[in-house]
């Protein structure tokens, strides 16, 4: 039975995990551009919706602002930090230390609103009830997984069948060809930030509601976003989500074979041992030198 | 070139004027550092450790206990040792302060060393691990270390409560381990048992697992020894997640974000024992000025850090007053020449390990508030 829950509670950690990894791994495919402020994006939905719950707006005004920040923040930073730094040929470097300090400064105008403390959205749909006996589910949980299941099948079906994914993907894979077929790189990259930051919703207003939330999160999420980006190969969307539910399950069964302190250091074993064996990741393609 | 002449004239005079005029010379600013966490998970102790630091330099200002202003240079230790050797060494060799205040027991054993090498006081108000009575003689405990809050919760709840299986999850850290020892001897000792240790990451925010597991284990009550937004987080998903037994836990959760959680509801904490009704005039000013200033009543960290700041007050003020300079090494010696102290709580007296002595009461969360459930002086 103990198996069983730690692999329910793994995948719903995991869907979360996918979610926001998703964003990151569709943003950094597409554009190259390492968004390291990805994790930023998720403090300020988690924070918008915190915001909009406890002043009493309700549950879809709260959906509604904490995805209207994540867009404005995404398509804000393209816009006005990593577009001019491209334009003057800066290095990846440089656009990685851009986006690590933009995360600092969110994390520390975040703290100065709404304070360096710990919240969290109250919520009923948090409290597990007991499935059969031994078995604690919560409501959330299964919300967890459908908004994955939901979310992912809609942008499946957005990069195969729109022009817009397709030209998502192109840019993926050559920007000059892109621009030789009289596409504007620059829209499709605001797209893929747009579409990222949206992915990064539902995960933060669930983590604000399960696990609570301070402004010092956005780290640790960036991190498991940029291990389930590496597992699952760089710029690979469904490898991207496999990874994710793979590091949650692991992160959680892992406390059936090995003591608890160590259940993080499974997600970078799992890592590493992907770097060493895999480099290319789960579904990502081999580059050829 | 003559105006600049004049200018330098006058420049000279006002300086020579200076010199001579009494008391103008002797003035002198007093500031001493602080080591808090500003940032990161762990920064809603800095607000909390300020809100005391400031009201006893407001307070030292007013009186004019010192010949000159004092002030706090305050660092971000975020909780951490390497961001705090960094904020030391900068406070040690570059302000130049004599004392410094420090919290959380892995940035108080990271900055002695650099305290005792560079004859600086450093006064912990809110590290609780036991490790820190042992630092050496350049660091002091004005607050009671966790050891004692061991010792008094679980013989208590043992015989009150009939709790015997305690299961313990714990921060993989310095603070943590020395719970676990604890917990080990003092629960044998009064006839109950760890059921099982769970050690976490100072990194993890999923405690889901970990709430399996527990229900699994099946104790008659969790002890909880972490801090920072992990410990409420900890809380938070072990109710959520069906545990549903009595929840334990030690003074580092009695912040008020954790008060502030529904599910800190019936939680059994313990800290110190400070009497805030108590007549005496130093802890009346406290009280009253705390709640004026902050609106929220006092908790036992803004009395250690109130008494650690007044505490720098009353050794430089006594070293002024016999002409000496005011050093570390002078604040050590001035401080093992008094006998005892006047400071929020009462007269306190220092231990020969630097540590000061406060009863420890166990507490019930009830409504958000703390309740007594009783009070262990282990000075008597």
């Amino acid at each position: 039975m103990l198996a069983l829950q730690l692999t329910i509670t793994g995948l719903q950690t995991g869907a979360l995990y996918a979610l926001t990894a998703v964003g990151f791994s569709l943003i950094f495919g597409s554009t190259r551009i390492f968004h390291f402020a990805h994790g930023a994006t998720f403090i300020i939905a988690a924070y918008l919706f915190y915001y909009m719950n406890v002043s009493g707006y309700g549950l879809i005004a709260g959906i509604a602002a904490a995805t209207a920040g994540a867009i404005a923040f995404g398509l804000l930073l393209n816009r006005f930090v990593y577009v001019p730094i491209q334009r003057d040929e800066g290095s990846f470097f440089t656009v990685f230390v851009a986006s690590f300090g933009i995360g600092i400064v969110v994390q520390n105008v975040v703290g100065m609103i709404f304070g360096r403390g710990y919240v969290t959205v109250s919520t009923p749909l948090s409290f597990s009830v007991e499935i059969m006996e031994g078995l604690y589910v919560a409501p959330i949980a299964w919300i967890s997984m459908l908004c994955a299941a939901v979310f992912f099948g809609i942008l499946w079906g957005f990069l195969k069948y729109s022009q817009m994914g397709k030209a998502l993907r192109a840019l993926a894979d050559n920007p000059e060809l892109v621009r030789v077929f009289g596409l504007n790189p620059r829209f499709i990259a605001a797209s893929a930030f747009t579409i990222g930051s949206i992915l990064v919703v539902p995960a933060a207003i669930i983590s604000g509601a399960t696990s609570g939330l301070n402004p010092a999160m956005g780290h640790h999420v960036m991190l498991i976003s940029l291990a389930a980006t590496i597992v699952g190969g760089i710029g690979s969307v469904p490898g991207t989500l496999l990874a994710g539910l793979a590091l949650g399950l692991a992160e959680s069964l892992a406390l059936l074979y090995v003591d608890s302190q160590w259940t993080e250091a499974v997600t970078f074993a799992i890592l590493f041992l992907f770097i060493i064996i895999r480099p290319s990741g789960l579904l990502g393609r081999s580059a050829a030198h | 070139m003559q105006k600049m002449k004049n200018l330098f004239a006058a420049f000279s005079v006002l300086a020579c004027l200076g010199l001579l005029v009494p008391g103008a010379a002797s003035a002198k600013d007093h500031t001493i550092g602080a080591l808090f966490p500003l940032s990161g998970p762990n920064a809603t102790y800095g607000d909390v450790f300020m809100s005391g630091s400031d009201l006893a330099v407001e307070h030292i200002n007013a009186d004019k206990m010192l010949s000159g202003p004092m002030s706090i240079a305050y660092e971000d230790s975020q909780g951490l040792p390497q961001p705090a050797v960094v904020g030391m060494t900068k406070l040690v060799n570059v302000t130049n302060v004599p004392y410094v205040l420090s919290a959380f027991t892995g940035v108080s054993k990271a900055i002695s060393t650099l305290g005792t090498r560079n004859e600086v006081v450093a006064v912990n108000g809110g590290g609780v691990g036991p490790d820190l009575a042992a630092l050496g003689e350049y660091f002091w405990n004005v607050i009671p270390l966790v050891n004692l809050e061991v010792r008094a919760v679980m013989p208590y709840l043992v015989k009150e409560k009939d709790i015997k299986r305690v299961v313990l999850i714990y921060i993989d850290d310095p603070f943590g381990n020395s719970i676990l020892d604890e917990l080990k001897t003092t629960l044998n000792d009064a006839g109950g048992e760890l059921a099982e240790a769970m050690s976490v990451p100072t990194t993890a925010q999923q405690f889901s697992g970990i709430a399996a597991k527990v229900r699994a284990a099946n104790p008659d009550a969790v002890y909880i020894a972490s801090y920072g937004a992990q410990q409420i987080q900890i809380v938070k998903q072990l109710r959520d997640n069906g545990v549903d037994q009595q929840l334990i836990t030690y003074s580092g959760y009695l912040v008020p974000d954790a008060l502030a959680l529904p599910e800190t509801e019936g939680i059994i904490a313990t800290g110190q024992g400070v009497n805030y009704e108590s007549e005496d005039p130093i802890t009346k000013r406290f009280v009253t000025d705390y709640k004026a200033k902050y609106n929220r009543d006092p908790t036992a960290y803004n009395v250690n850090y109130y008494n650690a700041t007044l505490l720098y007050a009353i050794l430089a003020q006594a070293l002024e007053a016999e002409g000496k300079e005011v050093t570390g090494a002078n604040l050590l010696a001035k401080r093992q020449e008094m006998e005892s102290f006047n400071l929020v709580g009462g007269t306190v007296s220092f231990q020969s390990n630097g540590t000061l002595l406060f009863p420890i009461q166990v507490k019930v969360v009830k409504n958000g508030q703390l309740e007594v459930l009783d009070t262990i002086d282990f000075g008597k």
